[in-house]
């Protein structure tokens, strides 16, 4: 008769590593969260110039945006045609000094409109260039 | 008669070294990269096609209240150009990314003069928004 050897050792996993583990495992965590790269638009802006040349000045498109909706060249018109006008405008442009666009926002327009305008005219292949309204300083005696 | 006593061989364990040296390279790399501006209430605006931002060497933010940050401390729009101007250095191009944020309500007063410094300054500006895709 054979007797069967029964070797019923108990085996336990080592508990002293589960504490650096769960730590790690946090840190590994936290890093991915703090550590999301950003992402967004990149965007060209010439240098300023305190006095651009009037003539070269005409020939760019000029668009205005404020809270209420987008002048493109003096036309008012809906972010929906706006678009397709500006591609419209900048595809008769040849040298690349003609893409650079006037951009002349009102001091209330929001910054959602005011990207949602300039990714419009970076699409349609405009180079923005920002108009800021003059501070005058007036000294009264 | 001499009787030897038992000698206990005390050695420093080394099995933990590796953790702690992998917790301590972790320890740094946060240190390093994380730049604190997680107190700052700002929402970002949407549109549909996103780049990626690398090497960005600051970030600027206008938050709700249309206050001005650079790496996560107040700042007047004023010193912005000198400010960056100097954290930029000598950098090459390529390497002169300096990240807006701005809260999608703010208004152009108070934008506009934040990217005029940014430009000044020689910095490559990348606005950080958010996917319009992603929006629910």
């Amino acid at each position: 008769m054979k007797i069967r050897r029964r070797n019923n050792l108990l085996v336990e996993p080592p508990h002293s590593a589960t504490s650096d583990i769960a730590f790690i495992l946090i840190i590994f965590f936290l890093v991915c969260a703090s550590v999301q790269p950003d992402s967004g638009r990149k965007q060209t802006l010439p240098k300023s110039e305190e006095q651009p040349e009037k003539k070269q000045q005409s020939e760019n498109p000029e668009v205005g945006v404020s809270r209420d909706g987008v002048v493109l060249n003096g036309n008012p018109m809906k972010m929906e045609r706006f678009g397709s006008e500006i591609k419209r405008v900048l595809a008769q442009k040849k040298r690349e000094v003609d893409k650079v666009v006037v951009l002349k926002s009102k001091p209330n327009t929001p910054y959602e409109r005011w990207i949602e305008v300039t990714n419009l005219v970076q699409k349609a292949g405009g180079i923005i260039t920002l108009q800021l309204e003059e501070q005058r300083t007036v000294s009264v005696d | 008669m001499k009787i030897e006593r038992k000698k206990y061989n005390a050695t420093v364990p080394s099995m933990a070294m590796g953790d702690i040296a992998f917790l301590l390279l972790i320890f740094f790399v946060i240190l390093a990269r994380v730049q604190d501006d997680s107190h700052i209430q700002w929402e970002p605006a949407r549109i549909d096609e996103l780049d990626q931002a690398k090497n960005s060497k600051a970030s600027v933010i206008i938050d709700a209240d249309n206050k001005a940050y650079l790496n996560g401390r107040e700042v007047g729009v004023a010193s912005l150009a000198g400010a960056l101007t100097e954290i930029l250095g000598e950098s090459e191009a390529g390497k002169r990314t300096i990240l807006l944020k701005v809260h999608k309500h703010a208004t152009a007063t108070y934008f506009e003069p934040v990217i005029e410094a940014i430009s000044e300054a020689g910095g490559d500006l990348l606005h950080v928004l958010e996917d319009e895709r992603m929006k629910n």
